[in-house]
Order: structure tokens, then C-alpha cells, then sequence
């Protein structure tokens, strides 16, 4: 907190008590009257003989025409007629003796209320072309600041006024000078701050509902109302919308005090919120007619609405600029495995993103820092106080040494923060950095040198500019970066999600592989073994029976151990062929189906058993797969369906497909002697068999080889048989996406 | 009558050594061969091809481990859910010691598991000590004869 605020919050709470809204008074350069609803008179100001000749005593009860005459009344009472409203209307000009009157009317608590100024002002036909020239420059202006320069000229020039200037207050209620326009011997206050405390909190609520206010006179001496009270409901007249209301004796003495004898501020009201006010100042007391005034208010409400259009551009404008840093920050993370690599490589973004001028990544023990930091050790601490302190889904401060002490060690680099966790479990956190930035404000006058009393509040009196240097804050943190940074981090947790998923998945397949390489092991010492013991066995016996015995069956053991022999390497090729396979990579293309059938078929050729076979091939499909795979899985399965036939006289294999939504079928049947479809779940397992091995050779792993080539690219295979009547295997390919 | 031993062996090498080492152990017990582990319930359950056997069960199973459609775990596991099995010996042969096969074929309440020597003589051995501890020494479950051996 700066100095001033401290200042301002002492004295927003003493002034805030003025009843500013039922001050009981007016203005004295004109006068009041309020009727009710038979048009009587029943409340006038004390001042009202001056203008009239009738004291307010004696007009109070008796009819309008009696109090100004009836050539006046005659012209109000027809308009009186309709309804009025809350906000003034200029109802005519009348004549009390030589003096021309404006009268307004609103109304309230039930009267309708009257006030005569004497009509000085130019007309509307003056006034109006000065507004269509501001309307045309207006549009051409580029920035909020050109906007309100030329708002301020130009009331200038209406109202003749000797300072005008536009200010719009900060988030601590400060107004800060945007723009201004002096005549000659008026001291500039472009660039300065009055201080919130200027402006107590009840009189910006009613700047926000009554929209312009006029002092024509700051030395004036209130004229009270009689009756004091609202005779309708006995309590305090409310003038909050009278053009005359008088205003607190403070806000005089301060006008006094700064120089100024006659004053009109405009409200600038964005979004139902105060977002400035064009404030005017004159040396000398000076009226401005309701036309004058009405006028003001119109650039008043064509700024705001202008700078309203214009901030919002500008927001839409840096929010997008925020959204492109952002995308380009997440088009960076997505590529790789490691998250904090993946963030290494963006930091550069995502300091742009959140214009900081440092930026560190924690991730459990893991710390990454980029540009200006503080040390390890603080940002270690910094989110130890964090994780304890702060529960929400983003932190932010501009002045992060005012919630955090051991902050004012660092303030230079890290004077601001923003700090996200990113992690709903662990402690990690990314955190933005920027630098502290001094700078000073040009106070209008000491904030703090507002003198209040129990008895009497006074004002300030000084306005010397006054210097104040802020130290231990950084640029504020817009509520665009907060929404967008919480965007992030939702993005973040999302893709952290999904790297969940995928480490989930590869768990999985790292699952699979592992019982593969056991199943694998498994065989190797099963199935291995077996024709090396048989190797041994039979050369034992050949051994023993040498010299002796019949060579019948030496001859046998030869040729077993032989047999043995064969089957081992035969084992050990495919067992390597079959590990090669979960490993080598799938290079896919789209081929024939039907050329490729055919060129297994011509393969097997020279090996095909004397018996006849009938091929019969279907019109088979293009399909996308590594075709080198495939064609090993295709022949294997045609050379299962050659070996089974070999006792079916003619044997007949039949290769057709099918077209699913999903995906392409291919079916290879057999008139063979089939299996038994209990023992189907075990037929594609590795090393398994349902034959005995001299009824049909093989080492058993020709469907584990199948299978193993469907299911990499992606399809599934399955198979159904009628025992002595056949088999079909069947494998499906998913369609390319 | 000598309960007679049957033997599960689905691969034509191991079943002549096997049939040799029993040949050589001079047991007198007769040796039914089945090829896999569904004739082997087939002649358990007296069913199929066996359906027409003579009643009782053999003295010892010499079950192989691997063996075509049902191997040699669903075979043990299927006589010990059996009133009528549950008690018999069986004997796991095997190519090797694998701790899975091991810990799966004890706790299916297998009698002895054998790795089969890789050595001829040993596997004579083997298979000669197993024949007679289980057909001769052993004293087979009630209403089972014992085996004399003759002189």
C-alpha cells in the first residue's frame, strides 16, 4: 500500500458523512419551487422574493400563477400536465418582469419540482453544429487519450470555461489526468493525480446517477428551503437531481482553495461504473445555460461510449496477443515425452505470454528458471509459502512483498507474481516474475494534507505538485492474462491427462511385451531342449549298441538324432523370426491382396506336396499394411492349409474377403482335417499344437507368427473349424484412416 | 493283475526314450501311451476310444508337461477335481524347471516332479526310479494291489 491510500482512507470515512443528496439548500442564482399534486406550492426557497416579490412563507399553499403570475404559469401548466421525470427537462423560458427564466422540472418524492435560472445561455442552434464537429473528429481519434483531448477542447469552446480537464480514476479511486485544455494564466495538472480522498464515496455514487453538476458561484451563500423537510413525507427534500442543489461547504473551501470560483464536472460512466469525469474550472463565478450544460452532458456520454468502444478493442486486442502467445506456447509442449523439456523449450513464449521478466518451472524436486529470477533457493521457499498459504487455482500480485516479506529480498526481479499450481496432487507450480518498476506520481497536492476535524472537516489547501516515488511494485497484472493464464494451466492439466493416458498405455503394451519375452523364454527352455536331449538320448544309445544289435535300429537313432538336429535350428530360426517381429518397424502401403496371395502360392510352389490342390481365389481387395509382414502371415497360413489337407484327395483352399464398416476380412478355408474347437483359445498361443508332431511337422509357432503381424497392424485374428471337414482362419485389417 | 502305468508323451523321440528307460527299470507293469492330454482323460474317464477298457486306475500317470490341447496342468488338475483320481500318483515329466510350472504343478498336488536329464543313462535312471518307487515301493492307495516283483 503506498502512503497515500492510508492517507485517503481516514478521510473518505469522515467526509462520506455530508448528507451531499439532502443538503437542504440551493444554489442562490435561482430558485425553487416544488408543487404538489394539485400544483399548489407547498416548498420554496428562502430566496424567493428576490425573484418574485413573494416571501416563501406566503406562496407556500396558494397556486402557481399566484407566486410567479399567471402569464408564467400559463406556459409551464399545459407541459406540467405530463408526466415528469426522475432527470431534469427544460420545460420553457418565461418572463418574471424583464428577466427571462429557464425552468426545469423533475420529479420528486411525490412533488414536482421546479427551478428558475436566469436564462443567459445561446441557443440550441448554437450548440447543436458544435457537437456534429466533435462527432466527426471523435471518430479519427486513435487512442483513449486523443479521445479525451479532444472532448476537452471542445467543451472548452462551449462553455468558455478557463481549464477543462478529463481524468479517469485508477482501481484505488485516484483520478489521473489524461488530457487537458487551459486558457492563458491556468496551471496544468496534465499527468497528475488527485488523490481519491478528493472525491468521497457517496459523491461518486450520485455522479454515476445524476451525470453533470454545475458551481456557478464557489462564494455563494446557500438559500434554504422552507420547509426545510418534504412536507409530502416529512423527510429530507432529496435534490440529488436538482440542477441548483447546493453542495457540501468542504467541496467549496477545496474549490476556494484551489482557485477556482465556478466549476462543472460531466461524469464519464462506463458499464454502470465511474470511469472519469471531465472536470471544468474558472477563475471567476460563470453560468452555463441548461442548453450549455444539456450539451456537455451529450460529449460526455459520446466519450464514454467511445472510449468504451475503444478499451474494448483494445482488450479484445491484447487478449488476442495473449491467445497467440499461448497457442504457440502449447504447439511447443505437445511434441515431446518430457514435460519440463517440453516447457524448457518454450520458456522464451512463455515469458512473452505473461510480458514477465522471469519465469520457473517447478516439478517436484525440478526447478527450470528463464531471464530473471530470483535464486533457486527463494522460488523453493516462495512455493513452500504458497502451497501452505494460497488455495486457489491462480496467485497474483504486483506488489508481492505487501503479502509475502521475504519477497522485499527480491523485489527487483520479482516485485510481481503470478504463480499457478499445475499439478492437483503434487507441488508444482509455474510461477511469472516481473521486475519491479519505480515510478512516480505527481501528486496534485500532498494526499495526506487534508486536515480533518471532530468538529469541522476542511479540505486541502495545497496543490503544489508533490512528488512521490513507489518502490516494490511491478506492472499490474490484467484480468486478461489471469483468465488466460488459468486457460493455460487448463490446457496444461489436460495434456498432462493425457501423458497420463499414454504412460498408461505404454505400461500396457509394456505389459504385453514382457509376457511375450516370458512366454518366449519359456519355450526356449521347454521346446529347446527337448530335441538336444533327444540328440544326446539317441547318440547314448547308438553308443551302446555299437557292434552289436540290429542295424534296423541303429539306423533309426540316426535318423532321429538327424530329425532332432533339423527341428532345433528350425526352432531357433523361428523363435528369432518371431521375436524380430514384435520389434521391427511396420512400414505400411497400400498393395494388392490378391497379387500377393498369388505370389505365396508361387512360393510354395516347389515345396507342395504331391497331392492336387484346388486353389480357389475370390476377387481379393487393396489393403494398407507393411506388405513383407503380411506376406509371412499369409503364407504361413497357406502352408497350415497345404499341411492339413495333405489326406484330403482333392484338397481345396479357398482365399475370399469380406468388406466390413470398419474393416476388410480375408478367410482362408480348407478342406482339411480341421480341429477340435475346445482347444481353439490355445491355437495362436506360442509353441502350441494340436497335432502330434510326426502326423503333422512344425514347431508351433506359425499362428503365434500370424497373430502376432495382425494384431501390430491393428486387426484381430480368429479361426473356426469342423473337425475332419475343415478349417478357416480368418484375420481383419482395420480401413486407413 | 499289475495296475499298468500310463504314460502321456506327445513327442515320438521323448516317448521311445521314455519307453526304453521303462523297458530297461524291468518293470513288469504294462505301459498304456496316450499322445496328448485329451486321450489321456479320454482313457482316465473311460470314455471315447477308451470307453470300453478294462475298470480301475493305473498305478502312476508319467504326465508330460506340454502337451497338444490340453496340457499337462489342465490333465493333473482335472484328476485331482476327481473323486474317483484324486488319490492316484502322477508324475510330472518335463523338459524343464521352470519356477511357474513348478509352484502350479505342487499346488495342483502333484506326487514328484521331474526334469528329464539331458544325459541318456540319468534318464534311464530317472525314469527306472520313478517306475519303482511308485509301482513297487510305494504302497498305492486302499483297494490298489501291490506289486510283487518276479523272481
Amino acid at each position: 500500500m503506498t502512503k497515500a491510500s492510508t492517507a485517503t482512507a481516514i478521510d473518505i470515512t469522515s467526509c462520506e458523512q455530508e448528507p451531499i443528496r439532502t443538503p437542504g439548500a440551493i444554489q442562490p442564482h435561482g430558485f425553487l419551487l416544488a408543487l404538489d399534486a394539485q400544483r399548489a406550492v407547498v416548498q420554496a426557497s428562502d430566496n424567493l422574493a428576490q425573484f418574485t416579490g413573494v416571501a416563501p412563507e406566503q406562496a407556500l399553499g396558494r397556486p402557481l400563477a399566484e407566486v410567479i403570475g399567471p402569464a408564467a404559469a400559463n406556459m409551464l401548466t399545459p407541459q406540467l400536465e405530463e408526466p415528469l421525470r426522475e432527470r431534469p427537462t427544460y420545460l420553457a423560458t418565461v418572463r418574471l418582469g424583464e428577466q427571462p427564466y429557464e425552468v426545469l422540472a423533475h420529479a420528486g418524492d411525490q412533488l414536482a419540482i421546479l427551478e428558475f435560472e436566469p436564462g443567459a445561455g445561446a441557443g440550441l442552434q448554437h450548440l447543436y453544429p458544435l457537437v456534429g464537429d466533435f462527432l466527426n473528429k471523435i471518430s479519427e481519434a486513435d487512442s483513449i487519450v486523443a479521445l479525451c483531448r479532444l472532448a476537452a477542447a471542445e467543451i472548452r469552446a462551449l462553455t468558455g470555461y478557463g481549464r477543462v480537464l478529463v481524468y479517469s480514476f485508477d482501481e484505488e479511486g485516484h483520478g489521473n489526468v489524461l488530457a487537458e485544455c487551459l486558457a492563458d494564466g491556468y496551471e496544468s495538472y496534465l499527468g497528475q493525480r488527485f488523490p481519491a480522498s478528493d472525491i468521497p464515496r457517496q459523491a461518486r455514487e450520485l455522479y454515476v446517477a445524476n451525470r453533470i453538476r454545475m458551481i456557478q458561484d464557489a462564494n455563494y451563500t446557500p438559500s434554504r428551503l422552507t420547509p426545510a423537510d418534504n412536507p409530502v413525507n416529512g423527510k429530507a427534500s432529496d435534490l440529488s437531481f436538482a440542477a441548483l442543489r447546493s453542495v457540501s461547504p468542504v467541496h467549496l473551501q477545496y474549490m476556494r482553495n484551489m482557485g477556482t470560483l465556478a466549476s462543472m464536472s460531466v461524469s464519464l460512466v462506463i458499464k454502470d461504473h465511474l470511469w472519469g469525469l471531465i472536470s471544468c474550472h474558472h477563475a471567476e463565478p460563470r453560468p452555463l445555460s441548461f442548453h450549455q450544460r444539456t450539451v456537455c452532458e451529450q460529449l460526455g456520454q459520446i466519450l464514454a461510449l467511445h472510449i468504451r468502444n475503444r478499451s474494448d478493442a483494445d482488450e479484445l486486442q491484447f487478449r488476442l496477443e495473449v491467445r497467440r502467445a499461448m497457442v504457440r506456447v502449447l504447439g511447443g509442449l505437445t511434441q515431446g515425452t518430457d514435460f519440463i523439456d517440453n516447457l524448457r523449450s518454450v520458456l522464451p513464449e512463455l515469458l512473452h505470454f505473461a510480458r514477465a521478466g522471469g519465469v520457473a518451472v517447478v516439478v517436484e524436486d525440478r526447478l527450470v528458471t528463464f531471464g530473471d529470477t530470483p535464486t533457486d533457493d527463494q522460488i523453493r521457499a516462495l512455493t513452500q509459502w504458497l502451497a501452505a498459504n494460497v488455495q486457489d487455482d491462480i496467485f497474483h500480485s504486483a506488489h508481492l512483498s505487501e503479502r509475502y516479506a521475504p519477497a522485499a529480498e527480491f523485489s527487483s526481479s520479482a516485485s510481481g507474481l503470478m504463480a499457478m499450481p499445475i499439478s492437483r496432487i503434487h507441488q508444482h507450480y509455474l510461477l511469472w516474475f516481473r521486475p519491479e518498476h519505480v515510478y512516480n506520481i505527481d501528486w496534485a497536492g500532498r494526499p495526506d494534507s487534508k486536515q480533518g476535524g471532530a468538529a469541522q472537516l476542511s479540505p486541502r489547501t495545497s496543490f503544489q505538485l508533490w512528488r512521490q516515488t513507489i518502490h516494490g511494485t511491478s506492472a499490474p497484472w490484467r484480468e486478461a492474462e489471469l483468465e488466460l493464464a488459468l486457460e493455460f494451466r487448463g490446457a496444461l492439466l489436460g495434456i498432462a491427462l493425457e501423458r497420463a493416458e499414454q504412460m498408461a498405455d505404454l505400461a500396457e503394451e509394456l505389459g504385453r511385451a514382457n509376457k511375450e519375452l516370458e512366454a518366449f523364454s519359456y519355450s526356449v527352455s521347454h521346446d529347446l531342449r527337448a530335441p538336444l536331449r533327444h540328440i544326446v538320448g539317441f547318440s547314448d544309445l547308438l553308443m551302446e549298441t555299437a557292434g552289436s544289435d540290429n542295424p534296423e535300429r541303429r539306423q533309426r537313432f540316426l535318423a532321429n538324432i538327424k530329425d532332432a538336429a533339423r527341428l532345433a535350428g528350425k526352432l531357433v530360426d523361428d523363435l528369432l523370426s518371431f521375436s524380430q517381429m514384435g520389434r521391427a518397424a511396420l512400414h505400411p502401403v497400400r498393395f494388392s491382396m490378391r497379387d500377393m496371395v498369388q505370389g505365396c502360392i508361387d512360393k510354395l510352389a516347389p515345396d507342395l506336396p504331391p497331392h492336387r490342390i484346388n486353389w480357389e481365389i475370390e476377387a481379393l481387395p487393396e489393403v494398407v499394411g507393411d506388405p513383407a509382414f503380411l506376406q509371412l502371415a499369409l503364407i504361413n497360413l497357406l502352408s497350415n492349409a497345404v499341411k492339413f489337407t495333405a489326406n484330403a484327395h482333392p484338397a481345396v483352399i479357398r482365399i475370399s474377403s469380406e468388406q466390413l464398416p470398419d474393416e476388410t476380412v480375408f478367410h482362408v478355408a480348407d478342406n482339411g482335417v480341421g480341429f477340435n474347437m475346445e482347444y481353439v483359445h490355445k491355437l495362436f498361443g506360442v509353441f502350441q499344437r494340436l497335432h502330434r508332431m510326426e502326423d503333422f511337422q512344425g514347431t508351433g509357432i506359425g499362428l503365434a507368427n500370424v497373430r502376432r503381424i495382425v494384431e501390430r497392424h491393428g486387426g484381430r485374428v480368429w479361426a473356426n473349424s469342423v473337425p475332419g471337414e475343415g478349417a478357416t482362419f480368418s484375420f481383419a485389417l482395420p480401413h486407413p484412416d | 493283475m499289475l495296475k499298468p502305468i500310463l504314460l502321456v508323451e506327445d513327442n515320438p523321440h521323448d516317448l521311445e526314450l521314455t519307453l526304453i528307460a521303462l523297458e530297461r527299470s524291468q518293470l513288469a507293469n504294462e505301459v498304456i501311451v496316450v499322445r496328448d492330454g485329451a486321450e489321456a482323460l479320454d482313457y482316465l474317464y473311460l470314455r471315447g476310444a477308451y470307453a470300453g477298457r478294462e475298470q480301475g486306475n493305473p498305478a502312476v500317470v508319467l504326465l508330460d508337461l506340454k502337451l497338444p490341447k490340453v496340457d499337462g496342468l489342465e490333465v493333473l488338475a482335472q484328476i485331482r477335481g476327481t473323486g474317483s483320481l484324486k488319490s492316484m500318483p502322477v508324475v510330472m515329466l518335463t523338459s524343464s524347471k521352470e519356477e511357474q510350472d513348478l509352484v502350479r504343478s505342487y499346488e495342483l498336488g502333484v506326487n514328484a516332479y521331474v526334469v528329464k536329464p539331458v544325459d541318456f543313462s540319468e534318464f534311464v535312471r530317472a525314469i527306472a526310479d520313478l517306475g519303482i518307487f511308485w509301482a513297487v515301493l510305494n504302497e498305492p492307495p486302499p483297494g490298489s494291489h501291490r506289486y510283487i516283483k518276479p523272481q
